[in-house]
């Protein structure tokens, strides 16, 4: 396939992966400020805006707690910048105008039902604002987006040949996921440190939410119970977010499914290009290095989520290297294939 | 219409054509001068006049919607920046006979082949020009000439493999407008139009046997193999876009997909030992044949113009050694300079012998004497165009501009005399159109497409272009022009 058009398919893949992060983020965080305390709503925009790696208009998150008004106004606007705000081309219409306008580019690779699923979504909100969904029930808007972007993905699952394309559709999609989970799971912890108040609590007591919701944003709040009953201890939900190999949130699923999408792409080719190995090391150091961490030091658990993290994003550029932007003489002249 | 008794009984208030008004100046394609309709079109007609108008107005929202949706769009330059729009439908087709499109088709390729043997003796032997069949000075001085294109072998004569040739039709028959063989556009269109039109008319559509026109693609990618250098089996193929922002942007996304080759940018392509690659995940791998759809002048920065980033630099070389093959070849745009467009008829007769078919627009050249003369006398009545414009930039429509517009106009010709020809302004002719009170007459041109590999075919059908505006002559998408679907009925 033309690198171009495989680099087309990519950033599809991280843009629609990103924007439905971001509408489950949002979504969770208005449920947040339905009846939360103003201090705890505050800490969930510092772990959402932390997990986004984000800096809101202005430098900072304004700490304003004895003014319920004031923290509501500022929802509003924090809202707008992570969905509709021009300046921010990480916006939630920023990702979907910026997957249309690759997929535009690429069209003549990208199936006609995905086209169009992906045109009407971005049609669907490129003319709305903050306050066309603020009034009256903004959740409804940000399940309505993620829903298309989850149709996007479907339409993809049962029409895509199974070429370079749609492996390097997947390939965009799971190195955002793991980079966000990654970003997501530091933030939390920096705003929630794990041995503070709520370790160890007892069943009994009423759920830790931010715990809770962390599970939520990732969609794996029922299997969790299922395994691990209602407990909702700090490290046992990050040791299933970064290694359960089950969860599709999960880090260490995520580059699984990179590690397949890579081998994929490579096949037949004499070397496994350093993306592949960088995942496959990656995935080995959480299969086998994480369960041996100490619980107790969250420093070094830090640590680690940082270098996972680091690790993610480097991901991209051996990516672009090896696929996208090779130069000119760097080209080994390919066999004839699809 | 005027007269209802030739046949038709007259149609009742509120009825589609109740306020259709024909011109005895106006060949009108749907009816006689009679105001009946012709023979060819009556179950349309029929068909048509059934509809309730609200229904028409329906299908036509629909269609244009999908459009829409489906990113049939073209980009227009200009108020603010580059927008994305859709060439607007409108859905009452226009019917060609059958045996007026045997005719049409004879022409158009006895037209091509003359152009093609043309092209190669400019670029060749140069017989043509030493036997005065075309002054050399306009051939020589016309900024579309190539000179590294002297000696360049073109797979079987090929200069031109696509071409879209642009025709409108007055009482006195179908007339050659000009031959666009540089790198023509609105084929996707045509089968856009066709597709929605089929879906919303399926009933007329099936009774009038209309011609297929669906298989323009594939067409298409037999005429690209043919000129493939090596002439191997399946030879790698791709078409060559300047990129997302140029106009046509969606057709070359269509084309490529309809073909099933990739659809590269200059940045993709590798010109390497003289050979020609494009870049995939797999590494280079070498291309056959280029469809372009980038213009010479951007094609490769070191054998034209330097400053192209859109280009790929080498690429005319590997051209030149014969090891890839770029359709249409540079340099064609000399055969369809609107000056030397008025030679066309003797080089049909000079190159095959034979009287041409098409009827070319009477043309004065302004680099003549006389030719200036006349024009500046008659500039109200007359059409006048730049040699080398296109999409309906930079004309004078005499008749529909105002007196300062004609005296700013004059100012350029006598200016600049070598760059205008003018033409008497024409007789378009005229098709219903769907309007908020039922059908009225708008005018139309058309536009085939003629592809020629090793030989030369056609898809029974044109991109129909249609001037929205009442009375208006220009039918060009970038000025507000619309589209109708053309039907190719079988004898």
């Amino acid at each position: 396939m033309l690198s171009r058009s495989a680099l087309g398919l990519y950033w599809i893949g991280r843009y629609l992966e990103r924007a439905q992060h971001s509408c489950r983020l949002i979504a969770d965080q208005l449920e947040t400020m339905k009846d939360r305390p103003v201090d705890e709503i505050d800490k969930s925009w510092r772990r959402l805006y932390g997990g986004l790696r984000r800096v809101p208009a202005g430098g900072e998150l304004s700490s304003n707690l004895g003014d319920e008004g004031f923290m509501l106004v500022d929802a509003f606007t924090l809202t707008d910048d992570l969905t509709f705000d021009a300046g921010n081309p990480d916006s939630i219409r920023g990702c979907l105008a910026n997957a249309r306008e690759n997929a535009r580019q690429v069209r003549n690779v990208v199936d006609e039902d995905l086209w169009a699923c992906l045109n009407l979504a971005f049609f669907d909100l490129r003319d709305l604002g903050i306050t066309d969904i603020w009034r009256d029930r903004p959740g409804d808007f940000y399940r309505r987006t993620e829903d298309a972007v989850r149709t996007f993905f479907g339409i993809a699952g049962s029409n895509m040949y199974r070429d370079d394309g749609w492996h390097f559709l997947q390939l965009g999609r799971f190195v955002e996921r793991a980079q966000l989970i990654s970003a997501l799971l530091e933030a939390q912890l920096a705003v929630y440190p794990a041995g503070g108040p709520t370790a160890n609590q007892a069943v009994d007591q009423a759920a830790d939410p931010d715990w809770l919701s962390l599970l939520r944003i990732c969609a794996a709040r029922e299997a969790y119970g299922r395994l691990h009953s209602l407990h909702y201890d700090p490290a046992a939900v990050v040791d299933f977010l970064v290694a359960d190999p089950l969860l599709s949130r999960s880090i260490r699923y995520a580059l699984g499914q990179v590690g397949q999408a890579l081998d994929a792409v490579s096949a037949g080719r004499p070397l496994i290009a350093e993306a592949g190995r960088r995942a496959g090391r990656l995935a080995a150091a959480i299969d086998y290095d994480w369960p041996n961490r100490d619980p107790a030091d969250e420093e070094a658990i830090r640590a680690t989520l940082r270098g996972i993290g680091e690790s993610c994003r480097r991901l991209h550029d051996d990516i672009d290297a090896a696929y996208f932007s090779y130069g000119p003489e760097d080209g080994e002249v390919g066999e004839d294939g699809p | 219409m005027t007269e209802a008794d030739s046949g038709a009984p007259p149609p009742e208030e509120g009825h589609l054509f109740a306020g259709y008004e024909t011109d005895p100046v106006f060949y009108d394609e749907m009816f006689d001068t009679g105001g009946s309709p012709w023979d060819h079109c009556r179950e349309l007609w029929a068909a048509l006049g059934e509809t309730p108008p609200d229904a028409l107005a329906t299908m036509q929202e629909r269609a244009e919607r999908s459009f829409l949706h489906e990113g049939i769009t073209f980009s227009v330059y200009g108020e603010e920046g580059a927008q994305e729009r859709i060439i607007p439908i409108d859905i009452v087709p226009r019917i060609v006979a059958a045996e007026h499109w045997d005719f049409l088709e004879r022409g158009l390729r006895q037209r091509l082949e003359a152009l093609n043997l043309f092209l190669a003796d400019i670029y060749g032997p140069g017989r043509a020009i030493a036997d005065g069949v075309s002054p050399a000075d306009l051939v020589r001085g016309c900024p579309q000439l190539r000179d590294a294109m002297q000696g360049v072998d073109v797979p079987h004569g090929a200069y031109v493999s696509v071409c879209g040739t642009d025709l409108v039709r007055t009482h006195d028959g179908f007339l050659v407008l000009e031959d666009n063989l540089r790198v023509p556009s609105g084929v996707s269109y045509m089968l856009a139009n066709r597709a929605a039109v089929k879906t919303s008319l399926r009933d007329a559509f099936r009774r009038h046997r209309v011609r297929g026109i669906e298989h323009y693609g594939r067409l298409l990618r037999r005429t690209l193999a043919e000129l493939s250098p090596h002439g191997g089996p399946d030879p790698t193929i791709v078409l060559m876009t300047p990129g997302v922002y140029n106009s046509a942007f969606y057709e070359h996304m269509f084309l490529a997909r309809e073909m099933g080759v990739e659809l590269v940018q200059g940045a993709d392509l590798v010109a390497r030992d003289g050979f020609v690659y494009m870049r995939t995940t797999g590494g280079l791998r070498r291309v056959d044949v280029i469809y372009r759809r980038i213009d010479d002048d951007f094609l490769d920065p070191l054998t034209f113009r330097p400053d192209s980033v859109l280009g790929t630099p080498g690429l005319f070389d590997a051209y030149r050694l014969g090891n890839v093959t770029i359709a249409n070849a540079p340099g064609t745009g000399v055969a369809d300079d609107k000056s030397v467009y008025a030679y066309v008829p003797d080089i049909i007769r000079y190159f095959l012998n034979e009287e041409p078919l098409l009827a070319n627009v009477e043309t004065r050249l302004c680099r003549d004497p006389d030719g200036l003369e006349y024009t500046l006398d008659n500039l109200d009545k007359l059409v006048v165009k730049e040699v080398g414009g296109s999409g309906g930039y930079g004309m004078l429509v005499g008749p529909h501009a105002t007196a300062a517009e004609r005296a700013d106009f004059a100012e350029k010709i006598r200016a600049a005399p070598e760059n205008y020809i003018s033409q008497p302004t024409l007789d378009l002719s005229r098709a219903p159109c769907l309007t908020e009170d039922g059908a009225a007459p708008r005018h139309v041109d058309l536009r085939p497409f003629v592809l020629r590999g090793k030989e030369t075919r056609m898809v029974p059908g044109a991109f129909c272009r249609v001037a929205l505006t009442p009375g208006s002559l220009v039918v060009n998408s970038s000025q507000g022009g619309g589209g109708k679907d053309l039907w190719v009925l079988s004898g």
